[in-house]
């Protein structure tokens, strides 16, 4: 038997998250992807034993400031392609205005921490998405193309392919097979 | 097929024939008692006859005795007497036939037992007469009163044989009349039933007329078609064998017996006449074959190597099926084909087949060592050059630089080669796998794929609508990026390239020179373009491999391209063709299947 | 830093491509550890013992002596511990059967080895980038498919 599972991956991850606080006695409030206020500060010993238990599961402090607002650039920007009316955001303005820095700003810390672009991480978070509506396959090319706000078919094929190397069929089928072999 | 002709007139037949049979026997037998009793009538006649006549007679030696007596009385001469004598003799003759006579009769043998005692009254009364009349004893008297109760028994006699006259011939009157009615009633009806027994008859005789005429023609055509038979046998080098599981009787067709190196009907096929010329190798196959036929009711092929008796080995290949025919018995009929020149010609494939096989495994070694051990070094080559840094440069002498680039510029024309030819050979050895997909997405493929020099050249590309075929995508996809970029790559100078791809439904059967005419239906894709064109004397040239049209100083190519357009088109079972017009354009189009 | 440099494995027996490897990721920004193994053998050898710290990613050549670099994906994508690992391969082989095929056994990249240096430091700069991105950004790794050229 095979199941095909369609999760969540925040709903999952700010669960896990508030489990592991709790049992740690470890006041906290939400305050979006990947970032949680913790009432009262913790000694060094307490950091390191919530680092330790968040470990396994691959939750990481993350410590930088740069490394901070990077990690929030990425969220926002996934945030924004899993969007369903993101067709109605220009990516630079929602970044700029949702992170309270101006996007030339954004753009460089990005640059310097990733060694990429805030473009091609839209473009990949795009394609990624892309992906995920191919392998539920309820959608078509169209319809995919039209949702991420591309041109046309030929425009997201192209960028597909540009990006992973091989064409969005192929990846069907290559994704298809494989889960017939892991049977 | 109905071989049998139904011939179903045999049953009325039958049915005709026996009432007609009825009805003659009817008649006869209606006859032979017409005869029967025209003989007993007459038989009838005679009795009464003899019967009258022997009473006469009885009366007439009466009369006799009776003149006699009267003579002698008279004249008392004995010579008068004689008759008298004579007479007792007469009657009693006559009495014991008339008994004879009428012994069926009750009535009458009373009436001849009272006729008797009468007869013999009056003899006593004859010698009561001649006692009286003697002088001796004479009574006047005595003998007036005997003579007068000799005249009344007389006259007593006489109405006692008429009486039985009578009586006769009232018997036969009553006889004749019978008979009479008995024949007047038979000549209309038996004339009526002959009239019917000999219409059936000639109906029946229509009838097995017509039926003949039908089995002549049946029999010629059997005629024909066994003829035909035993000569497609011949030519078509098989036979075929009967057994009858009921009566064990198998009837070989000729040529069975020449396929086994024999003259027609040389011998009695039996049960295992057939075994002997299997080869000793297939003998059980073939013997457990003919068991499973008779088990199973059917035959898969069965091939197997026979021995003519001057030891030539023939391949066989044999069928069979139980038939079941109309009267219920069981036949096993047998088929058996000489594949002797297939088999050989087979082997001879084989072999052949073989070799091939050997060479494309040596082509397809080939192509490994192209695609790996070749490229290997040719890339270290490559890498290695392009690790020549710019402070390498710096450092060398004018020539030396000038050597590293020309290393390159080979390196990469080499490499071009390389691939060019992988790319070729790799069209005919990786497996063919067809899937249905849209032609325009393998369009937008090749767009993409091309899309450095698209944009370099600021091409334009339209195309229409393409069908969704089963293909083999890569290959189509090659196809298109190489019929596109050859557009591009041959462009005019200051000319933006533009490149129109359409495709169209066609009729194979309106271009017989070129397509499979088994396949109806061809999708027609045509690429036209605006570039520089070619001497059409050339269209048929350019598809072939390593052919160039320009010197590769002017555009670098190695000649493949094309040749793997058609190779790819090939593999389609499509055509491809190509026409142009110098510095105007190309057109390439595509055929391929439904 | 050392701790978070991305652990590199290259398995390849061409000692001149070892180099070239070598070379490229030290040209390049990203910290990382590079280590190598000659053949297939020696590689789930590596891969198996629990005192080597298992790569990131594992560069993998499809040609190699003793174990093909497919039988060692068939084998890595078997192995529980080991299923995990970021696999690309590294070959010369451009033939789409045998990008498609290791694809479904589970690669994640395919790289057809360039005859260019510059384009091998391009590669694998964008390897480790996306690769990166994979690590950080919460992406699905069931569709992480990258093919290179």
């Amino acid at each position: 038997m095979k199941l095909f599972i369609k999760f969540d991956i925040n709903t999952i991850c700010s669960l896990y998250l508030k489990q592991n606080l709790e049992e740690n006695n470890i006041s906290f409030s939400t305050l979006g992807f990947g970032e949680i206020d913790i009432e009262n500060n913790l000694d060094a010993e307490a950091l390191e034993e919530l680092k330790n238990k968040l470990a396994p599961c691959g939750f990481e402090i993350v410590e930088n400031q740069k490394s901070v607002l990077v990690q929030k650039i990425k969220d926002a920007i996934t945030e924004l392609v899993f969007m369903d009316d993101s067709n109605n955001y220009k990516s630079s303005v929602f970044l700029a205005e949702k992170l309270n820095h101006s996007y030339g700003y954004l753009s460089n810390v990005f640059s310097e921490v990733t060694y990429s672009s805030i473009e091609n991480f839209i473009i990949l978070q795009k394609i990624e998405r892309a992906k995920q509506l191919i392998i539920i396959n309820e959608m078509s090319l169209t319809e995919i193309a039209f949702l991420l706000n591309y041109s046309s078919v030929a425009h997201l094929s192209t960028q597909f392919k540009n990006t992973t190397g091989i064409t969005p069929s192929a990846f069907q089928r290559i994704i298809k097979k494989r889960r017939e072999n892991l049977k | 097929m109905k071989w049998i002709p139904n011939f179903n007139s045999s049953n009325s037949l039958r049915v005709i024939f026996v009432i007609a049979v009825f009805i003659l026997l009817f008649l006869s037998s209606i006859a032979y008692k017409h005869n029967q009793d025209l003989n007993e009538s007459s038989k009838l006649v005679m009795h009464t006859y003899e019967i009258n006549i022997q009473l006469e007679r009885l009366m007439s030696a009466i009369k006799d005795a009776e003149t006699g007596q009267r003579g002698y009385i008279i004249t008392r001469n004995a010579r008068f007497l004689t008759p008298y004598i004579y007479s007792r003799d007469k009657v009693n003759t006559s009495f014991i036939t008339l008994k004879k006579l009428t012994a069926d009769n009750p009535e009458q043998q009373k009436n001849l037992e009272k006729l008797f005692k009468l007869i013999n009254q009056r003899f006593v009364s004859f010698e009561n007469c001649l006692k009286y009349s003697d002088p001796k004893t004479y009574d006047k008297r005595k003998l007036d009163n005997h003579m007068f109760g000799g005249r009344i028994l007389m006259e007593n006699i006489r109405f006692k044989v008429d009486e039985m006259n009578d009586i006769e011939k009232a018997y036969l009157k009553k006889r004749l009349k019978i008979y009479d009615a008995e024949i007047s009633l038979s000549p209309l009806f038996s004339i009526s039933l002959f009239l019917v027994a000999l219409s059936f008859i000639l109906l029946a005789y229509r009838q097995i007329s017509r039926d003949f005429e039908r089995l002549k023609i049946y029999n010629k055509k059997l005629l024909i078609s066994s003829g035909l038979i035993a000569e497609s046998e011949t030519i078509g080098k098989f036979s075929t064998w009967q057994w009858d599981l009921d009566t064990h009787k198998i009837d070989y067709s000729d040529n069975q017996y020449r396929l086994l190196g024999f003259e027609p009907g040389s011998f009695v096929p039996e049960k295992g006449t057939f075994l002997n010329f299997v080869h000793q190798d297939d003998k059980q196959t073939v013997a457990e074959s003919m068991d499973g036929i008779i088990e199973k009711g059917t035959l898969p092929f069965v091939y197997y190597k026979i021995v003519r008796p001057d030891h030539e080995i023939r391949y066989f290949k044999s069928t069979g099926k139980l038939l079941t025919d109309q009267q219920g018995s069981k036949i096993l009929l047998g088929i058996n084909f000489d594949i002797t020149d297939e088999h050989l010609l087979n082997i001879e494939l084989q072999e052949r087949n073989k070799e091939l096989e050997k060479s494309n495994k040596e082509l397809a070694s080939f192509n490994h060592v192209a695609s790996h051990d070749l490229q290997e070094p040719l890339r270290k080559i490559q890498t290695f050059i392009s690790r020549v840094s710019d402070a390498d440069k710096a450092v060398m002498s004018e020539s030396g630089k000038n050597y590293i680039t020309k290393i390159e510029a080979s390196a990469k024309r080499m490499r071009v080669l390389i691939d060019d030819l992988l790319l070729f050979s790799r069209t005919n050895t990786t497996k063919k796998e067809f899937i249905k997909v849209n032609l325009n997405e393998l369009l937008s493929n090749a767009e993409s794929e091309l899309g450095e020099v698209i944009e370099e050249k600021k091409a334009v590309i339209t195309a229409s609508k393409l069908p969704k075929l089963s293909v083999i995508p890569y290959q189509i996809e090659q196809l298109f990026i190489n019929l596109i970029g050859n557009s591009l790559k041959y462009s005019r100078p200051d000319v933006a390239p533009e490149v129109t791809i359409s495709s169209e439904k066609v009729n194979a059967a309106d271009y017989p020179e070129i397509l499979e005419q088994t396949v109806k239906k061809f999708h027609k894709i045509t690429f036209t373009d605006n570039g520089m064109g070619f001497d059409p004397q050339f269209k048929e040239t350019i598809f072939i491999l390593f052919q160039r049209l320009h010197s590769k100083t002017d555009y670098p190519g190695t000649g493949i391209g094309l040749a793997i357009c058609k190779k790819i088109v090939e593999n389609h079972k499509g055509h491809i063709t190509a026409d142009s017009t110098l510095d105007q354009g190309s057109v390439f189009t595509v055929f391929l299947p439904d | 830093m050392q701790k978070n440099a991305l652990n590199i494995l290259l398995a390849d027996d061409d000692e001149d491509d070892r180099l070239f490897f070598k070379d490229a990721f030290e040209e390049i920004k990203i910290q990382t550890n590079v280590n190598f193994v000659h053949d297939g053998m020696q590689l789930m050898d590596h891969l198996l013992n629990p005192d080597n710290k298992l790569p990131d990613i594992l560069f993998l050549d499809l040609n190699m002596p003793k174990k093909t670099g497919k039988e060692c994906l068939i084998e890595i994508k078997k192995t529980e511990h080991l299923k995990n690992i970021i696999i690309a391969i590294y070959s010369t082989s451009s033939s789409e059967e045998d990008i498609e095929d290791t694809f479904i056994q589970g690669a994640n990249i395919y790289i057809k080895k360039p005859s260019d240096f510059n384009t091998l430091k391009k590669i694998i700069n964008e390897v480790v980038t996306v690769n990166w991105h994979y690590h950080t950004s919460g992406l699905n790794r069931d569709n992480f498919l990258l093919r290179l050229k």
